[in-house]
Order: C-alpha cells, then structure tokens, then sequence
C-alpha cells in the first residue's frame, strides 16, 4: 500500500518537478505563472520526503546542490560525486533500507548527473539557473524542509566506508 | 529431499524484494544458462567460486533427456555418446525457444533441430515435442528449463549444504520484458526467487569492475574511470556493452543485443555442405532424425577445429546411401557466415555510438562466450575497437562469475577486504513506450536509460468528446507500435467531454532497481491539478501467450476511436 501511495505522489508530484526544469529551458517567459505551480508540487515532495528514513537530499534548489557540488565543479568532481552518492543512494546498495525512497533519490541524482556530465546541456542549465528569479522560491522551500536541509552542504564530506546503508 | 522438487508458484511470487529475516542473510547464486552450455557460482566469503557437478565438470550442457518415466537434464546425466543427444528424446537451445511465438523466424530457425518444433504461423506459442519410444511427447521451454534449473540447485544445495532459494542470473541483452517473465516463470516452477536478471554483458562488467578494484587494492592500477567494451557471443546470442568503471561502480552507458550465435553459423554451415538439407530432413522420421544429428555433430566438431586449424577434413555417412566427404578451409567458413560477421560488426558500432564513446575513449576490450574463440571474431572487434582484447577473464566463466559477484551484493553481503563494494547500475536495453498517433511507438523511456528509471509524456485525446483512451504499451526499437513487443493494455475511461487535444493524458512509466515496470496514466483537464479520474497503475507485463494477436484484436475492434495522440510541445 505504502508502494501504491508513494507511486501516486511521485506520479503528480516529483517526477514533474524535473520535466518543469527542461520546460522553463525552453520557455522562461512562462515561467512565473509555472512558478507557484511547481511550489505546490515541491512542498508536496517535501512532506513525504520528511517521513523517508533514507532522505538524504532535501529539497536542494539547484542541480549542483543535488550533487553537493560547487558550481564551477570540474567534469571529474561531478562524476566522483555522482559515484559517491550512487553508492549510498543506489537501491542495490542500501539494502536496509531499501524502498522506493531510495529510487527516487536515485533518479534525481541521476538527473543532476546527466545534465551537469554534458557540457551544452550543462551551460542551458547554467543559464536558466543565471536568470531565474528564485531567491524567494528557495528560501520557502528550505524554510519548509526544517533546520536539517540547511546542512545539505555536508554531503561532500561523507565517504563510503562510514555512510554506507549494510 | 523434504522438500518436492518441483513446484510451482504464483507469477507474483516470482518477483519483488525479500528482506531475509535470519541475521546472516542467504547468499543467492549465481546462475548462467546458456543455449548450449550452464555454470552455477557462487560467493565463497572470499571469493567466488564455481560449482561442479559429481562429475567434476564446471560448465554442463544445457538438454534434458525424456528418454526414461522422468526427464534429467545435463547436470546428471551422462550421454553415452554426443549422438544419443541427438537421438530426438533430447530437447536443448531452450533460450533460443523461450517466450517466442511460430511467426518468430528465431523459432523457424529452430526447426532444424533434431527434435520436433511444429509451427502454424498464427502468432502462438510453437509446439515443441521429444521422441520417446516412437511418440511425440510435447513439452514447453519453461518445463525444459525448470528441470534444468531444479538439478543445478539441487546440486548446489548439496555442496553448500543449505538450502537454495535466491539466485541471479544472466540473460540476454535483446531478451524482451515478456521473456524475462517466462525466465521468471521456469525458476518459480523450480522453487527458486529471482533475486536479478543481468543482462550477459553487464555481469562481465561487474567482474571488470572488481578486477579494476583490486587491482588499486595491490597498487597496480589507477583510480580513473576505464571505460570498456564487452561482446559476448555464445551459441544463441551476441551482446555487447559498454561500461564506465571507477571505484568497483559499473555504469553500464549502452547495451545492444541480438539473436544470433553459433547456432546460426552451425546452421550455414550445414546447409553449405548439404544444400537440400530442409527438403532431405522436413520429414522428420527417425531416420531423418538420426541423419540430422550426425551432420549437426560433424559440423560442429569442424568449426571447433577451424578456430585452431586453417582447414578440415570432414567425412560423415549420414545414411540413406548418403555421404559427405569435403575439405573445408577457414575462408570458406568466415565466407558463409559473413552477414553474422557483419552483424557482429554494427552491433558494436551502435553500441560505441550509443553509449557516445570512440573507439579511443576505450581502456579495455573484453571478449566472451563460446564464440569466442573464433579467430574472425577476435579479429573484427579488435579492428572496430582499434586494441588488443583484454586478457585478464576466462570467456567461458565470466558471465557467471558476474552473475554470483551480484548475488552476494544484492543480498547485502560485505567483504572485510572491500572485494564486494561493487555497484552495476543498469541501464534499459530496450526502449518502452505507447502507441499513439496512429501506429506510431511513443518511446517513454529510451534505450538505455539508466535504471531505476521514471520518465513521463503527456497525450491527449484525437476526437472530440472522447471519453476513454486506450494505452497500448510496447517494447522495443521499431517505429511502427505493431512491430514492437506488446507488454500490456488498459483503458482510461471516465474523460470529460471535451473538444479534441483539451484533456491532457499523462503517462508515466517506473522501473524500479528490481526491474519491475509500473505504468502510471492519470487524466488532467485544464485549470485543476488533481486528475479528475483515479490514476491507472499497471503493473507490466500483463499479457500471457498469443500476445501478437492482442494489439490486431484491439485495432479490429476500436479502430481509431480510443485512439490517442502526443502533445506538441510549445
């Protein structure tokens, strides 16, 4: 059951929460009246992802956050911590925890990966992210994940050998 | 044993995670069932290790024999010589049948094997039937393959002493999701839980990726991404991959199949060296059978002989008054079988393009499986590939070695030495979407996409006021829907009248890391964000035999009124 309601909520809510990045690529015209829209569906994501034992990634504003990376990372930085984190995320590897939670950790930072690993689609993103009026929009978000969010930096410091899930 | 060696249970036990309860957790096993030849291995605690039967072999032949009351298969069973297996009692190249229907031309193919499989040509499965005593006994790849499946574990569960339950095992690359139920289906019927389908190519990438970490472990290697290619060719199908390796993590980036394998250059050659063999053998009485089997056998053994040698005497009496007597040289062979070389060749190519590598970017070409050995092949990936072949694997046990380094993995078994801080992250071998705008294959989850893997489009309805949709799911690579493998369908009933393009039909799909695909589909009219129907999820494959004849039964009885079709994107 619990699969069946995850399933519904990442159905309405987080799957097009990326799609929403590759659409406001093409049209950042739209962009405001998409912008209280894709709130909902964040803090939506945010709810459920609060009660996930294995919620590592908050609510991070920007891909590089998803990856716990800097924005002038290096293409090998970005693969190293694309890596790191799939071997903590992967659902093969955090066996105890294993759960659909996991997969969709996954997935988004699979989706950072590969936008950030291609050059031009990484300089598309680069822009939007130049030109998106987003203070306001993050800051909710974060506001709204809690204290625990604000750590999120933290990532890049964890290794293998203490984080791992077995 | 206490327990019945054979039973059966529901499709949906067959799949899904399962938390051991124990607080040493059962290692599953890792199994390779070839066309011709299986290994079964296994992680020792320290390494992995290679089951062998009570006769000392490693790798057995993939037949089952119905000659006596009950069927053994070539774990136990000893022929008293190669031709008794072709004697039409024996039944082998299951992988090749498994899950195909007669119009399949794999299945036609298979029609010369020395054992009946009768075709109709409608799209259902074929008949497939073993000679004992005289009568044709009829069987099913599931139950050849069960059989098979209840000896190996029957014969690990001896050695390890406990018993066996899990196991991952390798498949072929252009295997389609309806396959992949029948594998599914053959280990339930003989008690086992499938706890992974590799992919062939991958589970060598996985031992890559091990080799590639312990070579950092002893100092020897560098901690950078290697990027390798892995063709696989064994009896019954080719595969490649490419993989990207770092830090025991194994991102498979692209992975293309076919099926196409030494059966095949076994059958050109056959028919090379008895031109009116279909004409000579479409009987199939014993004589013919018998016949069939002596060339098949000949054939064979001069093959194996070419990779070593530049030429081969064959001289076979086949009966009948009937003798073949022919010096065959390797050009002659490599001259026959020259499509599948070509073959061979642009599967590599698509996947390098696929996978967006040049030849150069390569660190390390793997070649594996029974083909190769064949000196042709070695050859042209080498020069596609532009390097000499990486020695470090055994071509014969590397599937399987994969195959049990992801059992201990997937079961959440840690080495103190790190030898098990190993990842493969699957990608997609085959592209899933809908049927829309006509006959037209929506993709919505590309080939080799990396799993676990959700993506979604939006459709919306082509007539107006239509009120339901049907969702015709395919798998596959051609553009036209019905050529594709049919995973499933369902309809979306319940649209508000609307004019045509107003509702919006989003479809999504989700494979989980276990490979389980889920079709989500939720109708949204403009203004609201809550879908106005409850959303569909279906779990897929759903479709069971004669599948081919479902999509032609749908399109006679719908035609284009539950039709649907893309959304333009702005």
């Amino acid at each position: 059951m619990a699969s069946a309601s995850s399933a519904l909520a990442s159905f309405t809510f987080s799957s097009p929460h990326f799609m929403g990045h590759k659409v406001s690529i093409k049209e950042p015209s739209s962009m405001p009246a998409r912008v209280h829209f894709r709130q909902l569906r964040v803090s939506a994501a945010c709810a459920s992802t609060a009660e996930r034992p294995v919620s590592h990634i908050a609510c991070p504003s920007s891909l590089y956050e998803v990856l716990g990376i800097q924005m002038g990372a290096t293409g090998k930085e970005i693969k190293a911590a694309y890596r790191r984190l799939a071997r903590v995320l992967h659902p093969d590897v955090s066996a105890n925890c294993r759960n659909d939670a996991a997969a969709n950790e996954f997935i988004k930072v699979h989706e950072a990966y590969s936008t950030l690993s291609d050059p031009e689609k990484r300089a598309d993103y680069d822009r939007t992210l130049l030109f998106r009026p987003r203070r306001s929009f993050s800051v909710s978000v974060e506001s709204m994940a809690g204290p625990t969010s604000s750590g999120f930096s933290g990532y890049s410091k964890r290794t293998w050998e203490t984080d791992q899930c077995w | 044993m206490a327990e019945p060696a054979y039973t059966v249970a529901s499709d949906s036990e067959t799949t899904g995670e399962e938390k051991s309860s124990s607080a040493f957790p059962e290692i599953a096993i890792g199994i390779d069932i070839g066309t011709s030849q299986c290994s079964v291995a296994v992680w020792n605690g320290s390494q992995v290790e290679l089951l062998k039967n009570t006769r000392n072999q490693k790798l057995m032949r993939s037949y089952v024999t119905f000659k006596d009351d009950i069927p053994s298969g070539g774990v136990s069973y000893q022929l008293s010589h190669e031709h008794e297996m072709l004697s039409g009692a024996v039944i082998f190249n299951m992988k090749r049948l498994i899950g195909r229907v007669d119009t399949d031309p794999v299945v036609h193919s298979s029609k010369s094997l020395p054992f009946l499989v009768q075709t109709l040509d409608i799209g259902v499965r074929p008949f497939i039937a073993a000679l004992v005593n005289n009568v044709w006994r009829s069987t099913t790849p599931e139950e050849v393959l069960a059989i098979f499946l209840v000896e190996l574990r029957v014969m690990a569960e001896s050695q390890l002493k406990r018993p066996i339950r899990n196991v991952v095992l390798s498949i072929p690359v252009s295997f389609s999701r309806f396959q992949l139920t029948r594998i599914e289906r053959a280990c339930a019927m003989a008690g086992l839980h499938v706890l992974r389908l590799m992919p062939e190519p991958t589970a060598v990438a996985l031992l890559y990726a091990q080799q590639q970490q312990q070579m950092i472990h002893d100092n020897m290697g560098s901690g950078s991404e290697k990027i390798a290619l892995i063709f696989n060719m064994g009896a019954g199908y080719c595969d490649a991959a490419v993989t990207a390796t770092a830090g025991g993590v194994s991102q498979i980036k692209a992975l293309a199949g076919i099926a196409t394998g030494g059966e095949d250059f076994l059958q050109n050659m056959m028919r090379h060296l008895l031109p009116n063999f279909d004409n000579l053998f479409s009987s199939r009485g014993i004589n013919e059978i018998k016949s069939m089997g002596l060339l098949r056998v000949a054939t064979q053994d001069a093959i194996h002989k070419l990779s070593f040698e530049e030429s081969v005497q064959i001289d076979v009496d086949l009966g009948n008054g009937l003798r073949i007597c022919k010096q065959v040289s390797r050009e002659e062979f490599e001259g026959v079988n020259q499509k599948i070389f070509e073959k061979c060749e642009s599967l590599i190519i698509q996947c390098l393009h696929d996978a967006k590598v040049e030849a150069d970017d390569l660190t390390d070409v793997i070649v594996v499986g029974g083909c190769s050995h064949i000196p042709k092949i070695k050859n042209l990936v080498k020069s596609v590939c532009k390097r000499e072949l990486y020695k470090g694997m055994n071509p014969l046990e590397a599937a399987v070695c994969g195959t049990a380094l992801e059992g201990a993995v997937a079961s959440g078994i840690s080495d103190p030495f790190g030898n098990l801080d190993l990842l493969t992250i699957q990608a997609t071998p085959l592209g899933i979407g809908i049927r829309a705008n006509g006959n037209s294959f929506v993709p919505i989850i590309p080939r080799n996409t990396t799993m676990p893997a959700r993506k979604e489009l939006v459709f919306t309805t082509i007539n107006d006021n239509q009120t339901e949709v049907l969702i015709i799911v395919h798998e596959g690579e051609t553009e036209k829907a019905d050529e594709n493998h049919l995973l499933g369908y369902f309809k979306i009933s319940g649209i508000p009248p609307a004019p045509k393009g107003v509702p919006e039909i989003n479809v999504c799909m989700d494979i989980n890391a276990s490979n389980v695909l889920r079709v989500l589909a939720g109708v949204i009219m403009p203004g609201s964000q809550q879908p106005v129907v409850p959303v569909m999820e279906v779990r897929m494959p759903t479709v069971d035999d004669g599948h081919g004849w479902c999509a032609e039964a749908l399109h006679r009885a719908y035609g284009s009124t539950l039709d649907l079709m893309t959304v333009q994107k702005k």
